[in-house]
């Protein structure tokens, strides 16, 4: 487990169905001034894979690798 | 070994390994049985079966005879499809402990939802055959309805994307500042016990259907079991083959199929070649347009298509229960309107049932579905493309406004 980071914000998805936890995570980030931490809690499977993959194709940085909690998952993700 | 166990059980599977799995067994159970890997037909027989139930007389309900509605769906190798699929997806998510009661935090989705469900229910029927028997097992059979289908489906699901997009249909997440704290969890683990448990239990079914001479039933529930763990295993989701090109630019999903449909059509073709069985063909009509463009909407609008739902119901994702509820209602409106309201009149009697292997021949069939799925792949880099294209520039246009 890696250090504890403080997110600036947090979305919590748990219970949205995709594609709606991918579209407000890329949003949200949008809205993001550069450098803020964003924290995303989701727990639709398809998220898993969804999220990370387009956090990064739409040019964003991981704070660090995907925590998974269960069934769901944590992203940390930088604006 | 554990990790290798860990690695088939608590990680999803490449999806495109996964649908050329699936491209290989339906063109199998094309070849064993005739009859091709589908799930709406089934949903219509279930309307059926639930009117009946009601003692709503549907003995001139045309439609009905045209599907084969017969005894119950325990009875019928279409019902056990469905059903396999249902329990092998439950198998899979209780086996990764990936079981949960998820609830939409934006209630507005279960309505979202059963209007989505009912519009997608009812273009598949119209045209035939949903995502799968139109679409992913429609192409391996050379029925040309399945062309007009993706096309339609295609531009149904590009107005389902604006819609999504706009922000009373996507309603605002909830976003605080600063951390939160993750679930707690339940330290004992039970799911992959009664997991493994249903696991037994249905083999055990599909055995006795082998033994007792069933070998319809058995190859529909065993090749049902087969088609749900893939799914998903894989997260397999048509839905968002072409959705997630228009929303962001993602194109994983839509080369998998592709590339899956390709496969099971080389596979497809040598079966009918060696075996003689005649291909499965539906009739290509203004229906199959209309119902391809009302399946395209209708999936974007309840986040899930009539395969999708199945795997995403037994992971514990409610939504899909009005969305399941949906199919149905809309599958048998359909049934209804096909006659009673003149649907087959107006949008299917012109029609013609036209396969490229009867029109080109072996050789010609083939060629020009491969040359077909080759443009299709094209389209979809070029969507991809062009998404982040788009995106560079809009960004680059915000640099130089600040």
């Amino acid at each position: 487990m890696q250090a504890k980071l403080e997110a600036d914000f947090t979305l919590d998805l748990r219970g949205e169905s995709c594609p709606y936890p991918v579209i407000y995570t890329l949003e949200t980030l949008e809205g993001m001034n550069k450098g803020e931490l964003l924290q995303v809690i989701t727990d639709c499977p398809g998220s898993f894979r969804n999220v990370p993959e387009e956090a990064i194709a739409h040019g964003y940085k991981f704070a660090q690798d995907p925590v998974k909690n269960g069934q769901e998952y944590i992203f940390h993700i930088y604006a | 070994m554990k990790s290798s166990i860990q690695s088939i059980f608590q990680r999803y599977w490449n999806p495109y390994l996964v649908l050329l799995m699936a491209g290989i067994l339906s063109a199998l159970y094309f070849g064993l049985t005739s009859t091709v890997w589908a799930v709406t037909g089934e949903f219509t027989r279930l309307g059926g079966d639930i009117l009946l139930l009601f003692g709503v007389d549907i003995s001139d309900w045309q439609y009905f005879d045209m599907v084969h509605l017969q005894g119950e769906t325990w009875n019928r190798p279409d019902g056990w499809i469905v059903w396999g699929m249902f329990v092998g997806a439950l198998i899979m998510v209780l086996l990764s402990n990936s079981f949960k009661i998820r609830l939409p935090q934006q209630k507005r989705r279960y309505v979202q939802g059963l209007i989505g469900g009912i519009i997608a229910g009812f273009g598949a029927r119209l045209a035939l055959g949903c995502n799968l028997a139109a679409f992913f097992t429609g192409v391996p059979q050379f029925s040309f309805h399945s062309w007009i289908f993706i096309v339609a489906t295609g531009i149904g699901t590009f107005f389902g994307a604006k819609l999504t997009k706009t922000h009373w249909w996507k309603g605002k997440p909830s976003l605080i500042r600063g951390s939160t704290k993750p679930t707690r969890l339940n330290k004992r683990i039970i799911q992959p016990y009664v997991g493994g448990g249903i696991a037994v239990l249905y083999i055990g079914l599909i055995i006795y259907f082998f033994a007792s001479g069933q070998k319809l039933l058995g190859l529909g529930a065993l090749f049902g079991l087969a088609f749900g763990i893939l799914i998903e295993r894989g997260q397999i989701c048509f839905t968002s083959a072409f959705r997630d090109l228009f929303l962001v630019g993602r194109s994983v999903m839509a080369k998998a199929i592709i590339l899956g449909m390709s496969v099971s059509s080389i596979l497809t073709i040598i079966v009918i070649s060696i075996y003689d069985v005649t291909p499965i063909t539906q009739i290509a009509a203004l229906s199959t347009f209309v119902g391809g463009a009302l399946f395209g909407l209708g999936i974007v609008m309840a986040s899930g298509c009539e395969t999708g739902m199945m795997y995403r119901l037994m992971e514990g994702q409610l939504l899909f229960l009005p969305v399941f509820l949906g199919n149905i209602i809309g599958a048998t409106f359909l049934a209804y309107a096909w006659d009673h309201l003149g649907v087959y009149n107006v949008l299917v009697k012109n029609g013609a049932k036209i396969n490229l292997l009867d029109t080109l021949g072996p050789i010609g069939a083939i060629s020009i579905t491969l040359l077909m799925l080759g443009g299709l792949y094209a389209l979809t880099v070029y969507g991809e493309k062009r998404y982040h294209q788009k995106l560079a520039i809009k960004r680059g246009m915000k640099v130089h406004a600040s």
